[in-house]
């Protein structure tokens, strides 16, 4: 590893044992600085006097007025372009550290706490209704267990059998999550399956030996771990909607594909991935999404990082460069909440950065507030409105 | 002659790099020749020729290493020029310890970790912040009472809520990548 990498990695590793009220270990056991300058670093990361007056300086830095000021200096380009080169997918998890300082210590005003006058607003959890083959409906939550001949649930997951089915015939179950939910699925084949918030599946209780595989996403957002091929006699698995088909060969990838969003996107974490819509068929790459436009009917095809389009599932929500109005989006089906802007300009503000699904939501309205993007917020019921 | 090359970043990603580098290369030109102001300038200058040149960056560490090594030789550069050296002279140690490979690693881990903190602190509400910021200091919980006028319990509730809120962030595969949730400036 290059010097400077190994300061970048350090420099991470003591910002992480500071922050834990721990001792700086591993700048105690590195080998690229003298006991003279380990002694210097940390006084100078942990006096009050230095850090006041980085504090001082960083306040004195405009980066808003100073990005004005290059983007009048550069000749920008006269074409918009598609960004598809392979460095892409790199340079995108460089840009996830993107950051904005406001501080807060010099300035010694009263925070004044935000009105909620009556918040009813919980944090998403393991919740989804079970349409069995009679359809019938059974409500999964935490605490309760259910158990049919082909499944079993513990209220946190469903897990299908593995047993193949010699009928003729294929039943299939439906899995609706509701908003504010999510749920993780284990089908037959041993596919695993992570459903989001206001999705719906469709799949076989049973594979057929040796036919292909066949599930449908009616909508909503679900990320899908496919058991191989090769494991399963050669049979493919597909997903469909009513849109698009996903022909797959043993892989793990992510399809959005919500009501209210104008596009479904299939984003490839590994494998490969077949998507088509009327005869015209896109192959994806690890690291790339394919965008469909369901108005004009049209793919595209970005190099994207997967972790932001995957870490939903596993409790953050990682946004690069979304709009506020986007980010809100997303936390409406996790929260149960509708946004109201009073302020439309605020709308497409861009943010960078990860937010832990497991929190209030006042939590992160409160963090959007600090960065001086809105003025104030509100929760009637399950109202979020932003001033 | 004009590089008739393709921009390798797209102008967001080019937005989104300087957003995020701005102000640790400034604080870093700063270490060298203590004036905001032209370190401001000297970031600015750095930051329009990787544009204008199209330079070609493979991956996140590369930009960062070219960002820093270009900001320290252009302050350097400065220092020397007449214009400075009118105003200031340095003695000749003082220019070979700020011309050495070791001031320049210091100065990077003490501006990278520091802006991390930074950022992580900056998303706890600003109670929790202040007490966090002093705890660094190796201050004791009562003494950060005192120091803020407020109760013993107050400081260990306070803390309390900022681990919890920090955890999250802190985990392994989190804590390289990305820390808080920033804004990407218009």
């Amino acid at each position: 590893m290059p010097v400077f990498h190994k300061l970048i990695h350090l420099s991470k590793q003591i910002a992480s044992s500071l922050l834990k009220e721990k001792q700086a270990v591993k700048l105690e056991q590195s080998e690229l600085f003298s006991d003279e300058d380990k002694t210097s670093i940390i006084r100078n990361l942990t006096e009050h006097s230095s850090i006041k007056e980085r504090l001082d300086l960083i306040n004195k830095i405009d980066t808003k007025a100073d990005w004005n000021t290059i983007k009048n200096k550069i000749v920008l380009p006269t074409k918009k372009r598609n960004w598809t080169y392979p460095a892409a997918a790199v340079l995108v998890v460089a840009l996830v550290s993107g950051y904005y300082i406001k501080t807060s210590l010099s300035k010694s005003s009263p925070v004044v706490s935000p009105a909620v006058i009556s918040s009813t607003v919980e944090i998403g959890k393991n919740k989804a209704i079970l349409t069995l083959e009679d359809g019938s409906n059974i409500t999964l939550e935490k605490g309760d267990s259910f158990k049919t001949k082909t499944a079993s649930s513990n209220g946190e997951q469903i897990v299908y059998n593995t047993k193949e089915s010699k009928k003729s015939e294929v039943a299939y179950n439906y899995l609706t999550i509701p908003r504010g939910g999510h749920f993780f699925l284990k089908l037959s084949d041993g596919t695993k399956v992570w459903l989001n918030s206001e999705s719906q599946l469709k799949y076989p209780i049973t594979f057929k030996e040796g036919k292909d595989r066949k599930v449908e996403l009616i909508y909503g957002e679900a990320y899908f771990d496919v058991t191989s091929s090769e494991d399963y006699q050669g049979a493919s698995f597909s997903v469909s909607n009513s849109m698009q088909n996903i022909k797959v060969l043993g892989t793990e990838f992510n399809v959005k594909a919500y009501k209210d969003e104008a596009n479904i996107f299939t984003t490839l974490v590994e494998g490969k991935v077949a998507v088509s819509l009327d005869g015209v068929t896109e192959n994806l790459l690890p690291n790339q999404q394919s965008i469909l436009d369901t108005i004009t009917k049209t793919f595209r095809v970005d190099s994207v990082d997967v972790n932001n389009v995957i870490s939903w599932k596993d409790g953050v929500f990682s946004f690069d460069g979304l709009t506020l109005k986007e980010i809100m989006k997303v936390l409406s089906r996790w929260y149960d909440i509708e946004v109201v802007f009073l302020n439309k300009a605020t709308e497409n503000e861009e943010f960078v950065g990860i937010l832990s699904k497991n929190q209030k939501i006042e939590d992160i309205l409160y963090t959007i507030k600090n960065f001086e993007i809105i003025k104030d917020y509100e929760i009637i019921d399950n109202t979020v409105i932003l001033k | 002659m004009k590089n008739e090359a393709k921009h390798t970043l797209s102008l967001k990603q080019y937005k989104a790099i300087f957003n995020s580098l701005y102000t640790p290369l400034c604080l870093f030109s700063f270490k060298y020749i203590e004036d905001l102001d032209t370190s401001k300038d000297i970031v600015q200058d750095v930051f329009i020729k990787i544009w204008e040149d199209k330079i070609e960056f493979r991956n996140e560490k590369k930009i960062k290493s070219y960002l820093y090594t270009s900001v320290k030789n252009k302050s350097i550069d400065y220092l020397q020029t007449k214009q400075y050296k009118l105003k200031d002279r340095l003695s000749t140690q003082y220019m070979a310890k700020l011309e050495s490979e070791a001031f320049f690693s210091r100065e990077v881990v003490i501006i990278e970790t520091s802006i991390i903190i930074e950022r992580a602190i900056n998303t706890l509400p600003n109670k929790c912040a202040n007490i966090i910021r002093l705890s660094f200091n190796n201050l004791s919980n009562i003494e950060i009472a005192m120091e803020l006028g407020i109760s013993l319990n107050t400081v260990k509730t306070q803390k309390k809520i900022a681990y919890k809120k920090l955890k999250p962030l802190l985990k392994e595969s989190l804590a390289i990548t990305a820390f808080i949730f920033g804004i990407v400036s218009h």
